[in-house]
């Protein structure tokens, strides 16, 4: 399955919306988009991830690298995730002490 | 190891899906618990990908080799080797010291969190030798993955 990502405004937020496979040969797509919006200035951004059906450390590292660009610019980045098949390896990697996950995109938009 | 299946890989990362895609049939052929195969999947995708790379660094044209299938103790064995520049995998804990702010590196940390046995042998290039309980657990214990 190819990867798939949309993005929309939800209040002062930006959601964007990861679908399909993510490793290393789609990451590079998912860099460029968190790329483009911290460029155009969306710095308070929600990743869901409830479509992604393939998540690897190629993935990991993109996020990461999104992280630190918000951050750049006293931003946010925060994830929603459900499957336990993914959050398995934010956990094995200890990123669950770096990233906000949220079980739903509501939890993530309530949140402060 | 007994392996019954070995796939070339041309050293292109478009083909580490296709490397996951035959691996994970393989192994729900061999009866595999669902849980493990998409523990098998990340694994497998990791140490394809890190191959695959090693030959690009390294312009190395031959193709990335893997083999794998059931074992005798009920246990499905992945086998991937490079002829790359190969690499001293981190240690185990490496992960617990790192920088959150590094992009890289988490590859191998994955394979050993996922796999139920791991060996990563540095020769002429890399081989790594993974493997997977076909049930959840190994021997009555639980991977280490799982908690």
């Amino acid at each position: 399955m190819e990867l798939s990502l949309e993005h929309r405004r939800e209040g002062n937020r930006t959601v964007l919306e990861v679908g399909g496979e993510v490793d290393v040969y789609t990451a590079p797509k998912l860099r460029e988009k968190l790329v483009e919006l911290v460029g155009e200035g969306h710095h308070q951004i929600v990743v869901d991830m409830t479509k992604v059906e393939f998540l690897d450390s190629t993935g990991l590292g993109v996020l990461v690298g999104g992280l630190k660009r918000v951050r750049s610019h006293d931003g946010s980045l925060s994830l929603v995730c459900n499957q336990e098949r993914i959050l398995k390896i934010f956990r094995i990697t200890g990123l669950t002490k770096v990233f906000p996950i949220h079980d739903s995109l509501d939890e993530a938009l309530q949140d402060s | 190891m007994k392996s019954d299946v070995e796939l070339r890989l041309p050293p292109d990362v478009q083909y580490v899906g296709l490397a996951r895609l035959v691996v994970t049939v393989a192994a729900r052929q061999a009866g595999m618990a669902d849980e493990r195969v998409e523990d098998l999947k990340i694994a497998v995708s990791e140490a394809t990908t890190n191959a695959i790379r090693a030959h690009r660094q390294a312009e190395e044209p031959r193709p990335v080799v893997l083999s794998f299938g059931p074992t005798t103790d009920d246990t499905f064995g992945v086998t991937i080797v490079d002829t790359g520049p190969g690499f001293d995998p981190l240690p185990p804990d490496a992960h617990e010291r790192r920088e959150w702010t590094e992009e890289s590196g988490l590859g191998v940390t994955l394979i050993r969190g996922l796999a139920d046995d791991v060996e990563f042998v540095r020769g002429e290039g890399m081989r790594v030798n993974m493997r997977f309980a076909v049930g959840l657990t190994v021997n009555g214990q639980g991977h280490n993955g799982s908690d």
